[in-house]
């Protein structure tokens, strides 16, 4: 019968106050006729992809409209609030 | 992540496209952001990174995900994603830990082991942070343990006294170091401070942590032959515990979210030293900071990765002059912040003007015969931040159109501040003479090392990514165990 | 040689000096101390030099006259450091008051390198020891600067101490191998002022069996085999070697990455090619550990790839290939020096160069057909320089060095055939001098590391050795061998 020993140590984390977490938009059902926004945060090689990718969603989607912007890594505050209005869906590429 | 979680929550519905080794970044930074449902697609970075350069080349890729796309815009919510509020954080235990062992050394290792698997160690041996222990690392400071200092990110855990004395015992600190180690990470933790780059960017940022006033010599750090390197306890500790406060406090881990490609140098102890001690040709750094030469104060600045020390020499291989050292500096200066000038016309990466890019702040660390020989030639530190500032600019009329030009949208933006504004609108003319610094503020003097000694730089933007700064003074106070620092 | 005669130094290397003299079996040799403060400093000319050398004067010509005392006659005796005591022991309130205790005064003994170490007990070493099947009174070699014993045992304590855990130890006793290696200069990286570091780099199948990292982050903190193997290194020739900053290790500045060096694994699942030690001579299915010097306090080369803008393998090659360039062509000229030790060039001329590639890019040197032997002479061809571009100095210099053999024998033909009208001149001595290391996640970046190819001391500075007696693990084992020690 062997002496255990015990260690008691405290905990080093931070506390993470739990947050307000919120769902995301509803789907739109059907992209037909809709404004799909592209993001593009600056980084390489999301043009390519962007380009193939619209090419795509117009093969499928013959009435679409896109509409891409470029913008820093994060969109803006003042940003999203001014293309908002201009978009009913998005994809956002951030190049990593 | 925040722009992405913006535009959903303004009912615009989206999907977010990621790289796999990004993956568990997103997916902590959508929760960070208050969206932990947001949906995301992922790519292969292997693929993506090789396949990116061309059209031809990425289409393939793109074809692959181009259905996970058209269904994470299009398919409805499922009850899960739809239900996300309750604001819970993922399930990480608040609760201490046991751990039971033969012997106190098998468990020691034991403690080890767990805590390296849940991320809480940082790969090398921790003092395990009994309740007597942390009570003992406590009687450093009056001030109380549950005093909060701020938030560290990335995920903004909240940093108390007794927070940071926990990562101070696992780092191998004493009491006495306590109060230093509290004002580094009031520094860091200050809602001015930009921690999140330095902790979790890809390019392996770094920390300079410079203590200044007479507590250095109180608690033994080191700052003579060899004062970057291992064998000083107070030195070396303090870096860790900094190390440790901000990975626990701030729940980073490599490769998770804290994306340093190549990892830093000096990971566990950071760039942590003091200034010299008994050296009197010119004031502790922080007397040029506002506080008073007898204070004693943590100064802590980010620094870019690994090349990042400029080497100006002195030391021993050859005769050294202060004019020769000094020209050197100069020319390095030039070089490498020229090459910014293409950024100061740009708006900046983040929210606050000209950040993330532009010009930068130099933070110089100077042998005290090198700077004993300074002053035999006129200069304080003043004096040189004017000299250096004057030496580094660039005749106009060397300057190339797309430089001017930046520089003229630099000041049209409000990148250079108003109170630079004159100097630069007068210089960007024909005979001007236009400065790669922003202000002689912007160099920073530390005196430190031993006879022989070395002078070498670390840079790092000006205007940090996320915040308004990443370097600050702040002053040690709460100490019992020296004198210096306990008011 | 019956010469009587007076060492001067200045004060700051004192204690390195009587340290240096014991090593070399004369401690009474005579020493005249100047200031430290004021040599470095007024050595530049004549006319400030002569008060100092006045001020010692009657001092070393006393050295030089006066006869021997008693003491510095008696010769006869055996000079032994005194190691101390085989077992310390500790007493206190508690486990972790007693490790508190134990750490202070090993740092205060000068056995610790400033971090909390695992206290070596004789359970804790036996623990340990069942990593091999070596006996731990196998002699290893010898450790500069006090050329201290090395013996599998003294691995062992050092490794406990680390933190490291019983399956990394024969690879901690490979890198041991290496830098003990009687050819090996471990004294330059050890003692130098110019705070060189190692690169210890494991490969092979050994290095996924003990979960070192090779990804996002692999030269970092959170690690455990990658920092505490090359921790265990640190405190083995700190401890065996009998080191200490200040004292005979006079880095001036300190090393980055002191307590850990630069520690990580090749990374196999993702390298397109086979491991670094299939070109030095093993086979592929060996697990090795390459031991390099390397530069000083800022080694790192960066050529890029990683995140921030779209990269080429060929854009990556031109960055290095200019770098190389630009480091070693103003070499040439000291390729003719006699050497700073015994050996014909040593210390001086032309580098050994470390090279990390992050995977992806190895994968598209791959598709351009690449592997490393044809990568080395690629490089080696391309890093070549016209003879026209050459001065009388260069040319002198490479001359030399043929004529005095620092150029080896078997390149004596490539270079005299080099040296002449239409020749292309390679600034390294052979396509050999590149080391190729596959390192990294995705997406990764590329840097460097360079050395001389003749270190200033002994024969050589990298080196390759094979993993053996391993217990733990598949890889590492001698064939038939697999049970530990004394079992």
């Amino acid at each position: 019968m062997s002496e255990k020993v015990k260690l008691e140590v405290l905990n080093p984390r931070g506390v993470v106050e739990a947050k307000q977490a919120n769902a995301p938009a509803p789907r739109l059902t059907d992209l037909a006729g809709k404004r799909v926004g592209l993001y593009h945060n600056g980084k390489p090689g999301l043009d390519n992809f962007f380009t193939v990718f619209e090419e795509l969603l117009k093969n499928k989607y013959p009435t679409v409209k896109t509409n891409l912007i470029r913008g820093s890594f994060e969109i803006t505050d003042k940003d999203a609030e001014a293309w908002a209005p201009q978009i009913d869906t998005f994809v956002y590429g951030v190049g990593d | 992540m925040a722009g992405t979680v913006k535009l959903e929550t303004m009912g615009k519905p989206g999907v977010f496209i990621n790289c796999t080794t990004f993956d568990d970044d997103a997916k902590s930074a959508s929760a960070d952001n208050g969206m932990p449902t947001l949906r995301r697609v992922k790519i292969s970075s292997q693929d993506f990174y090789k396949l990116r350069g061309k059209v031809e080349t990425i289409r393939p890729l793109v074809e692959a995900v181009f259905d996970d796309i058209i269904d994470a815009l299009t398919k409805p919510l499922t009850p899960e994603e739809s239900n996300a509020s309750g604001g819970k954080y993922e399930e990480e235990s608040t609760a201490g830990v046991t751990v039971t062992a033969e012997s106190y050394p098998a468990a020691a290792e034991e403690f080890n082991s767990v805590f390296l698997n849940n991320r809480w160690g940082d790969g090398l041996p921790l003092i395990p942070p009994t309740e007597e222990r942390v009570k003992w690392m406590l009687s450093g400071t009056k001030r109380k343990p549950d005093e909060v200092l701020g938030r560290i990110n990335p995920k903004q855990g909240v940093a108390t006294i007794e927070k940071i004395a926990i990562n101070a015992v696992m780092a191998g600190a004493k009491p006495e170091y306590l109060p230093v180690i509290i004002a580094a990470m009031e520094a860091l933790a200050d809602e001015d401070f930009d921690d999140l780059h330095v902790l979790a960017s890809a390019g392996s940022f770094n920390l300079l942590t410079v203590i200044s006033g007479p507590i250095a010599r109180e608690i033994g750090m080191e700052s003579g032959i060899g004062f970057m390197g291992h064998g000083w306890r107070a030195n070396n500790t303090i870096g860790r515990a900094i190390r440790l406060s901000t990975l626990n406090i701030g729940h980073t881990w490599p490769g998770k979210n804290d994306m340093a490609l190549t990892g830093r140098v000096s990971p566990h102890t950071f760039f942590t030293f003091c200034e010299a001690e008994d050296f009197s040709a010119w004031e502790p750094y922080h007397a040029s900071r506002g506080f008073k030469a007898d204070d004693s104060c943590v100064t802590v600045g980010s620094i870019h990765g690994e090349s990042q020390l400029n080497h100006f020499y002195g030391g021993m291989i050859g005769t050294w002059t202060a004019e020769g050292i000094l020209d050197r500096m100069v020319e390095d200066l030039v070089r490498t912040d020229r090459r910014g000038y293409f950024m100061w016309g740009t708006k900046g990466i983040g929210k606050y003007l000209g950040s993330g890019g532009g010009a930068m702040n130099h933070m110089i660390i100077l042998f005290p015969e090198l700077v004993e020989e300074l002053k035999k030639i006129g200069f304080d530190q003043k004096g040189l931040q004017d000299e250096i500032y004057k030496r580094t600019s660039i005749p106009y009329d060397d300057l190339n159109p797309a430089e001017r030009k930046s520089l003229q949208t630099a000041i049209e933006l409000g990148v250079i501040p108003t109170d630079r504004k004159a100097v630069f609108e007068a210089a960007l003319k024909p005979g001007g003479k236009v400065p790669v610094l922003i202000s002689p503020d912007n160099l920073h003097f530390f005196v430190a090392g031993g006879a022989p000694g070395c002078a070498f730089s670390f840079n790092y933007y000006r205007i940090p990514p996320y915040n308004r700064t990443a370097l600050m003074t702040k002053r040690i106070t709460g100490a019992t165990l020296t004198k210096a620092g306990a008011v | 040689m019956g010469k009587p005669g007076v060492f001067i130094t200045c004060d700051t290397f004192a204690d390195d000096a009587e340290s240096a003299s014991r090593d070399n079996a004369m401690p009474g040799v005579r020493r005249s101390i100047i200031k430290s403060s004021e040599f470095y400093k007024l050595r530049g000319d004549v006319k400030t030099i002569r008060p100092l050398v006045e001020g010692v004067f009657d001092n070393i010509i006393d050295a030089i006259t006066t006869p021997l005392t008693l003491d510095e006659a008696d010769t006869a005796r055996e000079i032994k450091d005194d190691d101390g005591p085989d077992e310390i022991t500790i007493t206190a309130e508690s486990f972790l008051a007693a490790i508190e205790e134990l750490n202070q005064q090993f740092v205060e003994k000068r056995w610790s390198d400033g971090l909390p170490f695992i206290p070596p007990t004789p359970e804790r070493v036996k623990w340990m020891l069942s990593g091999t099947t070596r006996s731990p009174h196998e002699v290893i070699g010898r450790v500069n600067p006090k050329q201290g014993i090395a013996t599998i045992e003294k691995i062992a304590i050092n490794a406990v101490m680390a933190g490291a855990r019983p399956e990394y130890l024969p690879v901690i006793i490979a890198a041991m191998e290496a830098l003990t290696d009687e050819y090996f200069d471990d004294l330059h990286i050890l003692v130098s002022a110019g705070s060189f570091s190692l690169i210890i780099v494991v490969s092979g199948p050994i290095a996924k069996e003990l979960n070192m990292n090779s990804g996002i982050g692999f030269l970092g903190h959170g690690w455990r085999a990658n920092n505490t193997i090359g921790r265990a290194v640190r405190l083995a020739t700190l401890n065996i070697g009998k080191m200490w900053p200040g004292a005979n290790d006079m880095g001036l500045t300190g090393r980055v990455n002191p307590h850990t060096f630069y520690t990580f694994a090749e990374n196999a699942d993702l390298s397109p090619w086979q491991p670094y030690h299939a070109g030095r001579g093993f086979k592929a299915k060996d697990s090795t550990v390459t031991v390099a010097t390397i530069g000083g306090a800022s080694p790192m080369q960066n050529f890029y790839g990683g995140m921030i803008g779209t990269w080429t393998a060929e854009g990556i090659l031109d960055n290095m290939v200019n770098d190389i360039i630009r480091t070693d062509r103003g070499l040439f000229m000291l390729w003719g020096v006699k050497g700073v030790g015994q050996y014909p060039g040593s210390g001086v001329g032309a580098r050994n160069h470390f090279i990390i590639l992050f995977p992806e890019l190895a994968a598209e040197l791959k598709n351009m057909g690449y592997d490393q032997k044809s990568l080395q002479d690629g490089v080696y061809k391309r890093t070549a320089v016209r003879y026209e571009e050459l001065s009388p100095a260069d040319r002198r210099g490479i001359q030399t060095g043929i004529e005095i053999g620092v150029v080896p024998a078997e390149r004596k033909a490539v270079f005299e055939a080099a040296l002449k009208p239409g020749g292309m001149v390679p600034v390294l001595i052979s396509p050999e001098n590149l080391h190729f290391f596959v390192a990294g996640g995705a997406p990764g970046c590329a840097f460097s590391f360079s050395y001389f190819r003749l270190p200033p001391y002994n024969r050589i500075a990298v080196m390759t050795r094979l993993v053996t007696g391993a217990t733990l693990t598949r890889a590492g084992v001698i064939e038939g061998k697999n049970v530990p020690y004394g079992a």
